[in-house]
Order: structure tokens, then sequence, then C-alpha cells
């Protein structure tokens, strides 16, 4: 192939005559132009070749530690799912099932010893067999130096071997959603032969874990993982993944509508893309999935100082937002309104914990108040500046607020980057903050503990802990320990705990939910249509390229 | 005192203030740096970590010492050479910059080369008739492609040739499919020298979109230059001296007045050049350039301290080299030059 690196003609300059004229010069400058505008479709006809059964799934989040005990971010998560294989998983319908345990934790009569029987025949990706000493070396180390490690240390205190393929984790107390924190990805064990220099310090750019694939490239950019030829599960049905990073919305976008890319993952893609995306699907023109959602915004209420010390206040603002007008507005119906604290695809759930949008019920507290009538209530809202929803959402509850409730309260919006209103938030600076709160694992523990938890406490001033941490100082005498023992119990009867540490939180209002986001992922019409774990991971390795014949019928 | 010593003095007191400018620059970002609000942890663990464990890391990082100790390390570290060690991965920074900077080189580099030749030929295509229509529609050019600005233009070029054409890719650095050729960081070197003619097909679609955005944005900055330096170069006593001694008009163009006129140009070319090191960012995060202005903006975002400190350093020293580099060519140039 003659590849069109040479294209300009190297004797035809333009040069001023004496006349002022020049001489050959509209000539050269259409061959100029001409070879410039050829080079480029041909540059452009050069598409580098496309592995046969191999993927390119796009994100947004930059990968630059495959590393367990780095994982934080859902990016890594996403391919941590494809490399390594949890303890526990679980599947769509939110059912846990064993992985690489064989059963479900057996607990001690007091709760507080829990032994996991472990798969036997597996092998890590550098041949050496996965047995208990691997899993406790790798939970060990991850309390140790994990960057999520307080996830695990704060529950377990040791990690034991109780037989070549049983651990035994001592618990703190007694925790019921043991088997749901041991699905977490970052928890995924890997092969101490692998990891043995760096048993104290994170090894960022290999991996080697009993996952489906194995790591066969790393960069910060791009990873490749092909299968595991010797995986003791379902081999993938696809000849591998290729990820991508692109750091915005626009560019990941347009590789999936250029068709450079297989198949886009909605993390961090603006809701114009979404929505755009989203009628392509309705189309036909690409295949859409939606997984369940971790993810909840909510604005926090500072319920230690004026104004919003008054529950009246509070309740008042709760029943002052049109999530319905200000979903459909500003997420152009591609998120769903929210009223709790828990994903509603969770255990202990309650759809209807917070009250609902009510003009009146909220003038008439705000009167009781002492506004409306002359008299506005101000309230200083801070959104988080470098995330565009949020000022949409902000600007967008202002107006709604004005048309609605004008004559009693008024919101002042104003932005701060992200960071530095996490800063500010424990420090009380900030009346109003909308942002979201992402769980670490699906369980609605992990929704309550870290918005409400409160470890010491004066009446319903929270003075140190997650409330504090969360912006709202709130808390409620006997709720710390509610919270506690519905991590101890099981079944309906934590089920009913958890609704009725919500309600009781709902009547207080300390956090004004306001939507849920679900990760939604988009594919090429000659892909299979992705699937979603419970945990809101796609499902790598069912990903497949279909036949002309299948591809053409997108549902 | 000679020319040549003149010189050597002044090279030597640049070189001797080298130091003490990135120890100013240093100190200022890390204390500005510390002064931000915003928190490392916070950033790493999130807001709802246990402050025992926020405590423990932040003792891990070296976060919880003194900040005159905290300086006293920095600086002592950086006089060995040693930049530190990320706080988001444990990665070593030069690590870091050392593959982050060949993208970034290879993108100015290329960028510049092409608004090289694309501004200075747009600025010298007029000059055979000023005010005339191909001068007007230079002049034009130099100040549309100046006033552009650099995000909106590569969204633009983006979306028509990535999303709409389907020409070339939308970002990146290489082929997703493809390994990425090993050596030296620069793509397009280290293909040629493996001969492997699918990377480098690979790396210069990649490249074409940001470089000639980039390339053509920064154009204005030439044409502008070489017009207005020709111009006032044509106008000047030493030209018409050379055109009363009966020199073709080409001659006296391309002789006299153009090698005069491109001195101007050769110090712009140096101050582009600086800035291009670190001053892409926009392009770079457009097109998903992991260059070291984009690693930049993603630290200061995380408030990685040492990342931060250590490409402001980096890009600093390269700041004090091609200034002092430029200064001596011109020097060596134009004989008029006096220090």
């Amino acid at each position: 192939m003659d590849w069109p690196l040479e294209w300009a003609p190297p004797d035809r300059r333009v040069l001023p005559t004496t006349r002022g004229r020049t001489r050959r010069g509209p000539a050269a400058r259409a061959t100029a132009f001409a070879a410039l505008l050829l080079a480029l479709p041909l540059l452009a006809g050069c598409q580098p070749p496309r592995g046969g059964d191999s993927l390119v799934v796009a994100t947004k989040s930059r990968i630059d530690s495959l590393d367990p005990v780095q994982a934080s971010r859902i990016g890594v998560m996403q391919v941590l799912s494809g490399l390594g294989d949890p303890l526990y998983a679980i599947d769509a319908s939110g059912r846990i099932e064993p992985r690489l345990a064989t059963a479900l934790p057996l607990l001690s009569p007091d709760g507080r010893r829990a032994r996991i029987p472990l798969r036997q025949g597996v092998l890590f990706h550098d041949g050496t067999r996965f047995d208990a000493e691997a899993m406790a070396f790798s939970l060990r180390r991850f309390m140790a130096i994990g960057t999520l490690g307080y996830q695990l240390s704060s529950r377990v205190t040791a990690v034991r071997v109780t037989a070549p393929h049983e651990i035994e984790l001592v618990l703190q107390r007694p925790f019921s959603p043991l088997p749901r924190l041991l699905s977490a990805i970052f928890l995924t064990p890997v092969s101490p032969t692998a990891y043995r220099r760096h048993r104290d310090r994170p090894l960022n750019d290999r991996f080697v874990g009993t996952g489906p694939y194995v790591l066969a490239f790393f960069g910060d950019q791009q990873q490749r993982l092909v299968p595991w030829s010797r995986y003791w599960g379902r081999r993938p049905a696809n000849g591998g993944i290729d990820l991508v990073t692109l750091s915005n919305s626009t560019a990941l976008f347009g590789a999936l509508r250029s068709g450079e890319v297989d198949l886009l993952l909605s993390s961090g893609l603006e809701i114009d893309h979404q929505q755009a995306l989203h009628r392509d699907a309705a189309a036909g023109r690409l295949r859409e999935a939606v997984g369940p959602s971790q993810e909840i915004s909510l604005v926090s209420l500072l319920s230690d100082q004026p104004p919003l010390n008054r529950p009246d206040l509070r309740q008042a603002v709760a029943r002052s937002l049109d999530r319905a007008t200000i979903v459909r507005r500003v997420t152009l119906g591609l998120r769903s309104p929210q009223r709790q604290l828990v994903p509603p695809d969770l255990p202990g759930s309650d759809p209807t914990a917070w009250p609902a949008y009510d003009p009146a019920a909220a003038r008439a507290l705000y009167r009781r108040a002492g506004y409306c009538g002359g008299r506005v209530l101000t309230l200083p809202l801070t959104y988080r500046s470098d995330i565009p929803t949020d000022r949409l959402f902000a600007l967008t509850w202002q107006a709604q607020l004005r048309r609605d409730l004008g004559d009693c309260v008024k919101l002042e919006v104003s932005g701060m980057e992200s960071t530095t209103a996490y800063s500010q938030l424990d420090k009380g600076a900030l009346t109003m903050l909308f942002y979201d709160w992402i769980g670490d694992y699906p369980d609605a523990e992990n929704f309550l503990m870290p918005l409400l938890s409160c470890s010491k406490a004066v009446g319903y001033r929270c003075l140190e802990g997650n409330s504090v941490l969360g912006g709202t100082f709130w808390t409620a005498p006997g709720l710390e320990e509610e919270l506690q023992r519905s991590s101890q119990l099981d079944g309906p009867e934590r089920i009913a705990l958890l609704v009725a540490i919500q309600r009781r939180v709902a009547a207080a209002s300390p956090y004004v939910p306001v939507w849920l986001s679900a990760p939604v992922a988009w594919g090429q019409p000659g892909v299979s249509r992705p699937r979603f774990d419970g945990s809101g991971r796609v499902l790598l390795g069912e990903l497949r390229r279909l036949h002309a014949a299948a591809a053409a019928r997108v549902p | 005192m000679s020319r040549r010593s003149d010189l050597a003095r002044y090279l030597a007191s640049r070189l001797a203030l080298a130091p003490v400018m990135l120890w100013l620059i240093a100190s200022l970002v890390f204390l500005l740096l510390r002064v931000a609000p915003g928190d490392p942890i916070d950033a790493l663990l999130g807001t709802r970590a246990p402050e025992a464990a926020r405590a423990a890391l932040r003792a891990q990082l070296g976060l919880d010492l003194p900040l005159p100790e905290q300086y006293g390390r920095f600086l002592g570290h950086l006089l060995r050479g040693d930049l530190g060690t990320s706080l988001t991965n444990g990665e070593p920074v030069t690590g870091i910059i050392q593959a982050s900077l060949p993208a970034s080189l290879e993108l100015g580099v290329v960028a510049l080369l092409l608004a090289a030749v694309v501004g200075l030929a747009v600025g010298f295509s007029g000059i055979a008739r000023p005010e005339g229509r191909i001068d007007l529609a230079g002049r034009l050019y130099g100040i549309s492609t100046y006033a552009l600005p650099p995000f909106w233009a590569a969204m633009v070029v983006q979306l028509v040739f990535s999303v709409w054409l389907g020409w070339l890719p939308v970002g990146g650095r290489f082929p997703a499919t493809l390994m990425p050729p090993e050596g030296t960081g620069f793509y397009l070197l280290d293909s040629l020298r493996a001969g492997d003619w699918g990377q480098l097909v690979g790396s210069l679609r990649h490249l074409v979109l940001p470089a000639a955005t980039l390339g053509l944005l920064l154009s204005g900055i030439f044409t502008n230059a070489l017009r207005l330096n020709l111009r006032r170069a044509l106008g000047s006593d030493y030209v018409e001296a050379a055109r009363s001694r009966g020199l073709s008009e080409r001659r006296v163009v391309l002789h006299h007045a153009l090698p005069n006129a491109l001195l101007p140009v050769l110090t712009i070319t140096g101050i582009t050049v600086a800035s291009l090191i670190g001053g892409a960012l926009l392009i770079e995060v457009t097109y998903s350039w992991p260059g070291i202005a984009f690693r930049l903006q993603e630290a200061i975002a995380q408030r990685d301290y040492p990342v931060v400190q250590g490409i402001v350093v980096v890009v600093a020293a390269l700041v004090v080299l091609v200034t002092v580099l430029v200064d001596l060519l011109v020097a060596l140039l134009d004989p008029r030059i006096r220090f």
C-alpha cells in the first residue's frame, strides 16, 4: 500500500515576481490544496484492522492503576470485573451467588465469625493455585494498604486460614450484609506469588487474578484483555476486550456514533449525549441497556444552624421540590425522581419515604415559621460547578421555587468546584449542597451509614461522624444504635428496621433526595445487547459480535 | 569587550539565574497548592471515609507533617532530582512525566511545523500586492485563527472529521486494537524505527486532527508576524539600497527583506514553543491526548501535589531552556544584537 506521506510537489513554490504577480502561484496552490484534500481521505481510509471477535469498549474513567488496593473509581471496577472474580456476585435480579466461594458464609452462633468455603481448581493468571492462603493474603493486603481498606478493616479484625480451601473472618460485631460487602470487586484475590514484592505497595500496571480475562496490555488510556484459557468458569463469548479512555463526553459520543467503538459506558457522558444515544436506541440504530443504580443525588441541609435548624423549615424545603418537573427538564427524563436514600433495587428501600412535592403544605409550613406574605426565606444553595447537570438542577429548582413559592422562599445559587465543596461540607460552611453518593457495594447499609452515622452527638446535633462529613450535622437520639442494629439483623426484621430508619430521617429531612442515576451502556447493532450485573457493571464476558442477520434485528 | 565574551556572559547569567527561577516557581506552586481549598485525602478516599482511615492515609503520604517540614523535604528531594511519587497511585513523578512529555512534544513539534509552514506561507503570499485581495485574505486568516477559541475549534473539527465524516479518530493517541510502539515514547519515531507501517499510520491518524487544529490556531501568529515584519523590512533603507543597485525584486525580497523579517518570527517561535509545552491543554483534553498538560489538569483536580509540582518544575525548566536557546540563536544570526 502506498501511504500518502509525501504529497507536496517540491518544485512548485509560490514566489513573487518583479511585476508583483505570482508565477505559477494559482496552479501550485491548487495542487497543494488538492493534495491536502486527497491526503486526508486516504489517511482516513487506512483504518487499523479490527480483531474479528474482540470488541472495543469506551469509557471516560482514566485508569492509572489496576491494583485492587487502589480501586475506588467506577472505570477501574469495571475493568477489574473482567480480570478478577469476587467471592460472591450479585446477579441482575439482586440475588447473591457464590463465585470464588462455594457457599454463603457460615456464621458462628454469636455472629462474630464467618467461615467461607472456597472453590477448588481455580488458577491465577500466572498459573499458581488459588486457595485460602491466597485469599487471606489478598484480604489482609487490602486492609493494610487499600484505598477503601476501611470498608473491610472497620468490620473485620482478622482473616484466618482454617483449611486449605476455607477462610474465617473475625468480625468486630455481627454484620449481616457481609456477602454483599464481599461481592465488591476490589476484594478480588490476587496471586501471592506475583504480588510478593508488592505486599505493602501497589502494583499498578499489572493484574494477576483469577478472572475470565488476562491483562495483555496496560496503558493509562488503553487496556487489552484477552480470554484466560484456563479459566475455571464459563469462557468469554468474545475474543477479547480493548478498553479505551476518552476524556470528554463529545469524544465518547462521537466514537460510538462513528463506529470507532463497539460499546460505550454512560459514566461521564453528558445528558444531551445520553439523550441522543437513547433516541438512536429507540430508533433501532443502537442497543441500549440500563443497569441497577448505585448513585443517588441529594441536597444536604445544614441542620444545626439557622435557618435550617428548624425541622418544620426542612420539611417545607423537602415539600418544595418538584422532582418530576426538574428531572424532566434537567435530565431530560433519563433519571428517575427519588424520595429515599436507598436505591429501589435494594432490600430495605422505601420509595415514598420522603414527602412528595406539595406546594400547599410547604406554604403552610413556611407560613408557620413566619415567612410568606412579605417575608421571604433566602436559602443559599451550592452546586458543584464542574458538573454541568448540577448547575442546571440549581437553576431549575430556583426557577421552580420562584414560580410556585416565590413569596415564601428564594434560592441563591452559587457554584463551587467539587473538591472545594467537599472540603467545606464538614466545616458547616454550606447551608445546602447538591451532590451525589455512590455506594461501594449494593446494600442499604452502604447508603445509610455513610450519610447518617454519628459517633459523637449532643441531642440532635452530631459533633463527629459521617453526618458531619455529609454536611447536615444531624442525628437523633438512638439513631446510631438503630443503624448499627440494622447491619446485624437479617431478613424481614432488617428490612422493617431499614424502612423505619428512613421514615425517621425523612421526617427530619436533613437530606432531600432528588434523583437516581443508573448506569447505561450503548452498543453497536452488530454487538449483542449488553447486560449488567447487580453491582452495576457490564458483563464483559457475555458481549459478542453478531452475524449480519442477527445484527439487523435490533429490537 | 568583544561580542563573543558578551554573549558568554549573557549565557552564564541566564544559566545562573535558572535555578533561582526554578526554586521560586517550585516554592510558589508548593505554597499555592497548600493554600488552595481541597484535600487530596478527599480525592482519594471520598468524604465518607472514617477519620482513622483518613488520618492513616495522611500520615502514610506525609501530609500530616508541618508545612515547613513538607517544604524542606520537597526541596531536598528536588535538589537530588527526585520529584516524589504520585499521591494517587504511588508512581514516581519522573516516570509519569517521562510517559506523558513525549506525547506533548510530538504533538507540539508537528503542530508548530504545520503552523510555521502554513502561517509563513499565508503571511508571505500577500506581500506581492500589499492591501490586495490575497493580502487582505491573509490578514483575515491571521486574525481569525488567532482569535478562535481553541476548545470550540477543536470540537468543530472533531465533529466534522470524526463524527460526521468518520475519516479520523475522535481522540486518543493510538488505535485501541493495536499495540503502541515501544521505545522513546514518540510514536511516529518509534513506529518508523520499527518499520511498522500499521503503527505509523495508526499514530498519524490520531495525530492529524489535534496537530492540525493546534497548528492552524497557531499559524495566525506566524502570518501576522511575518506580514508585518516583511512590510516593515520592504520599506527600509537597506531594501531601497538593494533596489537601487538594480537587484531583481525576487532577490530583494528573498535575500534582503525576508531574512531580516524572519528574525522577530524566530523569537515568536521560541515563545510559542515555550507556551506549547504546557499550554496545549484544551487541545489535549478535547482530543483525549495523553500529554503533560492533560496530566497536569487531572493532577490538579485530584490535588495530587507531587505530580503538579513535578510537572510545573519540568515545564518551567524547559521554558527556560528554550528561551535561552532562542536568544542564542537570534544572537548568532543577527550580528547587531548586543547584550
